[in-house]
């Protein structure tokens, strides 16, 4: 195997963040310190959550660049909102809700996308193993995903990918269950329609 | 053609069973009961749920991540956007003295998380208005809550979080700390 080989077939390195004092100490703490104004409490908190937010804005939108945004828009809100929160919902809940209310904005605002167009969202730091793994199905699978309303798209992504609840997901959509639930099927029958042929 | 009716808007199937629920059950591998096992929605919707499945949980595995320099974007603005205002003003012999109330709890907090067996959680800085003049004073009260490790001897651990907030509040920040409130508000396990 040639060095050029190896270039290409090593592992995306993510570089370990550095650990400070802040990363041992427990959420609550860090909460109540970011809404004091420390905006190193704020930091651990957003590095904690960052992935997951990502990860959810990813799969709303479909497009990498747009989640960046996304993801950037709903950390700055909740530093701005830090102090409203109350802790009646986890901190992971209320993160979860800045981060589909700003990606809902943003669809709001957006010209529609041909869905022939949706292409699955490469992951930031690609590999060649994950690129051999996005294979027909997964695309289409992205391409009816992309076709599903976005209200559908956002509890399906929510229970999915993410493993809420529908209690959560009632509390992070400010929807009812019944509704969440309802949703939730419409999504994964959509889909099932959508993926017959794949199966 | 699938089998599977539209869903009323609540998450019903047609047999008034709940679809999430049916497709749950399915998808996690859990057998049937009789009434699923004999009817056609229940069995179309598990159906559906089965063959969706592989690539629904392959989809979940990838995960993508964001690139760094999101965070330091944020944090860049954030800092832009603390509260300047927010100080203490503290006369000095070179005329009033400006500290951000922010950093001057963040050096608080750090003191009392460098003890053992404690934390620091909130730390609120008042400073003393003079009795006479109405004018702020020299010398400041802090609350402070901390969370305690379990086990630790709560009335020695305050007291040295009194005299370590007051001694950091003379020498690091410059500023006479006149009373120190201090309240227990949760118990961590650990070493730490």
């Amino acid at each position: 195997m040639t060095r050029a080989d190896l270039a290409v077939a090593a592992p995306p390195v993510r570089e370990a963040p550095v650990l400070d004092e802040l990363d041992v100490l427990d959420e609550q703490t860090l909460v109540v310190r970011a809404q004091e104004g420390d905006a190193r409490a704020f930091e651990t908190l957003a590095r904690r959550h960052q992935d997951a937010l990502y990860r959810l804005a990813v799969r709303v939108m479909g497009d990498p660049a747009e989640a960046e945004d996304a993801l950037q828009e709903a950390l700055l809100d909740a530093w701005r909102r830090i102090g409203r929160f109350r802790g009646e919902s986890a901190f992971s809940t209320w993160m979860y809700r800045i981060v589909t209310n700003r990606c809902l904005g943003m669809l709001r605002k957006r010209r529609p996308i041909p869905v022939e167009e949706v292409e699955a969202p490469a992951p930031a730091h690609d590999s060649p193993e994950r690129a051999a793994e996005r294979d027909a199905g997964m695309a289409a699978l992205h391409r009816a995903i992309a076709a599903l309303p976005d209200d559908l798209r956002v509890c399906w992504v929510l229970r999915e990918m993410e493993g809420q609840g529908y209690t959560e997901i009632a509390e992070i959509t400010g929807a009812t269950e019944d509704a969440v639930r309802g949703r939730i099927h419409r999504a994964r029958t959509k889909l099932a329609g959508a993926m017959r042929s794949w199966r | 053609m699938a089998l599977t009716p539209a869903p009323d808007p609540d998450g019903r199937l047609a047999c008034g069973r709940d679809a999430s629920a049916v497709w749950d059950r399915a998808a996690a591998g859990e057998p049937a009961d009789a009434h699923e096992r004999d009817c056609p929605h229940c069995t179309a919707a598990a159906a559906d749920a089965r063959g969706l499945g592989a690539l629904v949980h392959r989809m979940a595995q990838e995960q993508p991540e964001p690139p760094p320099s999101v965070l330091d974007r944020v944090m860049v603005a954030v800092r832009t956007e603390l509260r300047p205002h927010d100080v203490l003003t503290l006369p000095s012999p070179h005329g009033p003295a400006r500290l951000s109330r922010a950093a001057a709890a963040s050096v608080l907090r750090h003191t009392v998380d460098a003890m053992s067996g404690v934390r620091a959680r909130s730390c609120r800085i008042e400073q003393v208005t003079d009795t006479f003049s109405g004018e702020p004073g020299h010398a400041a009260d802090v609350r402070i809550t901390v969370t305690a490790r379990f086990g630790v001897d709560l009335a020695s651990v305050t007291a040295r979080v009194r005299q370590m907030v007051a001694a950091a509040g003379e020498q690091a920040l410059g500023v006479p700390v006149r009373r120190v409130d201090i309240e227990v508000v949760d118990v961590f396990g650990g070493e730490w």
